[in-house]
């Protein structure tokens, strides 16, 4: 094919592509804003969704099961609005698990996989086809599109767990002096053109707890909470955070819990 | 190793509204791995979408465009059930096609 | 609370569950199970880098919850103990090299831990950037940190300056005890003198900072 035909072709593609999708914006003016719901409305982890599903439903591991008995809190394989109630206790590990942890102890138990080498895969490179466990997550979560998070403390883990997280969100160290607070507890901030959330606001706090799992777009992957908070770490100079440490589910149990209300809706969509 | 495209058409009047996302690597070939070894190229070469069956839209795409790309377009004279098909096929010879019915306005 | 609560509350605690009466631990039980948390559920190349963990008086006075406020005598510590830190250059140079400083300024890189490797380069990034607008017309600059745009034109390049600039960034809590600003080189994070070339290129009229 010669090379003008090429370009032609491509730039008519890219023009359909645009006005296509344009008219349809509420808002006018913000390039920013009008690309942002152009990514929110056509976001490529909805992809990972059918990819969870038939990871969930697939006999796998050395005990060729399924999840689907799996508890996540509202009875075996019961996922409609489960991630709107975690985290939470779960008697028979007798602690408070985040549905990552919680994801992993089915994992082990039911699929009989080793927990050392899902731990080492949870997370994907960036630009590669992402994990079971990312898939798995954002399947799950999108069981809950729509729902309310709904995070409840009744069992004395759940208060331990909660103030734990609270406690660590001020926590100040390393070379950099920051805790969460320090980027995340003010409006309108951002680290160079990156928005950063403001957490100490409702508002704020309701928008980290219903956004994540998120295909995170320089990556080209599905990234979850655990990620998110490890990547923290990373740029605070900090050591580095064990996924589905206590922790993780202690800053999300904080998270959660001062988000309750809002409404899940994944894959959110992250730069 | 094609994996299927997530495809969204909704009728507004006569025209349908189509979108589609695709999980595609498309390496450019230009790309270097950890280990400094060059990527190869892999990526959508022509992407043909069809309403009930005739053609209108033929795109040929070069390394250019971004991984897991997405696609919208806008066909005139749509009913609702009309058949929308998408068919990507990329340097390898991977090929893949899936399609939905043009769904009727909220 | 001393000891005896302690012990009765971790023995009634389940009594109490079943009756529903679940309640927040108080400070001290928070203060110590996050801390068994913090010590388990990290990991890094060496122990010594696990020790970035461990906090100094400072930043435990400083981490305060919510909207609790320092006290006076809290305050008075932090900038004593911010004050007795700083270090100047050994070559007594408080201004160096603005096209120095420029680089390290828009440099956000240096010393963060990954896949069990930290990432070592020959000097750590001044991060000043990633919070602060330095040169006018640059877009890609964070706005946690107050603008620095035209900040020798406001304030002049003398001795003064030069040393206020400096100690500010060694140590800003000498200055504005526990603020959001990182104590760059009381922490290590910076040297002496990389911290005198952010000072040229904050203070020197020929700094972009400072174009008219």
């Amino acid at each position: 094919m010669p090379r003008k035909q090429n370009s032609i072709t491509a730039l008519a593609v890219v023009c359909l592509a645009t006005w296509g999708a344009a008219p349809a914006m509420a808002q006018s003016g913000d390039p920013l804003a009008v690309g942002r719901q152009m990514l929110a409305e056509d976001n490529p982890g909805e992809l990972w969704i059918e990819r969870g599903k038939t990871l969930f439903h697939q006999k796998r591991g050395p005990q060729d099961a399924s999840l689907e008995q799996c508890d996540f809190g509202l009875g075996p394989g019961k996922l409609e609005g489960a991630t709107t109630r975690l985290p939470r206790y779960f008697p028979d590990t007798d602690r408070v698990q985040d549905l990552e942890s919680r994801l992993l102890t089915c994992m082990v138990q039911l699929q009989g996989f080793n927990r050392d080498d899902i731990v080492k895969r949870a997370i994907s490179p960036a630009g590669s086809n992402g994990s079971d466990v990312e898939a798995l997550t954002l399947y799950i979560t999108s069981r809950s599109n729509g729902m309310k998070m709904n995070v409840s403390l009744s069992h004395q883990k759940e208060y331990d767990m909660y103030k734990a997280g609270e406690y660590l969100f001020y926590r100040r160290s390393g070379q950099t002096d920051f805790a969460c607070v320090q980027c995340h507890g003010g409006a309108n901030k951002r680290i160079r053109l990156q928005d950063l959330i403001h957490m100490t606001d409702k508002k704020g706090v309701q928008e980290v707890v219903s956004t994540w799992p998120a295909y995170r777009g320089a990556h080209f992957v599905v990234r979850t909470m655990q990620w998110r908070l490890s990547d923290c770490f990373w740029q605070m100079r900090l050591p580095e955070l064990t996924y589905a440490s206590d922790v993780s589910i202690a800053l999300t149990t904080y998270l959660h819990y001062q988000g309750n209300g809002a409404v899940i809706k994944v894959p959110g969509f992250k730069r | 190793m094609a994996e299927p495209m997530k495809i969204r058409a909704t009728l507004q009047g006569d025209i349908a509204d189509v979108r589609i996302l695709f999980l595609h690597p498309m390496e450019t070939g230009t790309r270097k791995d950890s280990k400094g070894d060059i990527v190869p190229r892999h990526f959508i070469q022509n992407v043909a979408v069809t309403h009930n069956g005739k053609t209108v839209l033929d795109g040929q795409w070069s390394q250019a465009i971004s991984r897991n790309p997405f696609l919208g377009l806008r066909v005139k004279g749509a009913k609702a059930g009309d058949k929308i098909s998408v068919t990507w096929t990329d340097n390898k010879g991977d090929t893949r096609t899936d399609e939905v019915a043009v769904a009727a306005a909220l | 609370m001393n000891k005896t609560w302690l012990k009765w509350a971790a023995v009634s605690t389940p009594a109490l569950i079943a009756l529903g009466c679940a309640t927040y631990p108080d400070q001290a039980t928070t203060r110590q199970v996050a801390e068994k948390m913090v010590s388990e559920d990290f990991t890094a190349p060496t122990p010594a880098l696990l020790k970035r963990l461990v906090q100094d008086r400072s930043q435990q006075v400083c981490s305060k919850i919510g909207d609790a406020k320092l006290t006076q005598e809290e305050a008075a510590e932090v900038v004593k103990l911010a004050r007795d830190s700083i270090r100047y250059p050994a070559a007594g140079k408080l201004v160096g090299d603005w096209k120095v400083g420029e680089k390290l300024a828009l440099d956000g890189a240096g010393d963060r831990i990954q896949g069990g490797i930290l990432e070592k380069r020959k000097e750590n990034g001044g991060l000043c950037q990633n919070c602060h607008a330095l040169a006018p017309g640059e877009i890609n600059v964070g706005n946690v940190g107050p603008s620095l745009t035209g900040y020798g034109l406001q304030r002049g390049n003398s001795e003064a300056i030069a040393k206020l600039t400096y100690e500010r960034i060694y140590n800003g809590w000498a200055y504005a005890p526990c603020s959001n600003m990182p104590r760059l080189g009381a922490t290590g994070h910076l040297t002496p003198e990389q911290i005198s070339h952010m000072v040229a290129y904050l203070i020197d009229p020929q700094s972009p900072v400072n174009t008219k």
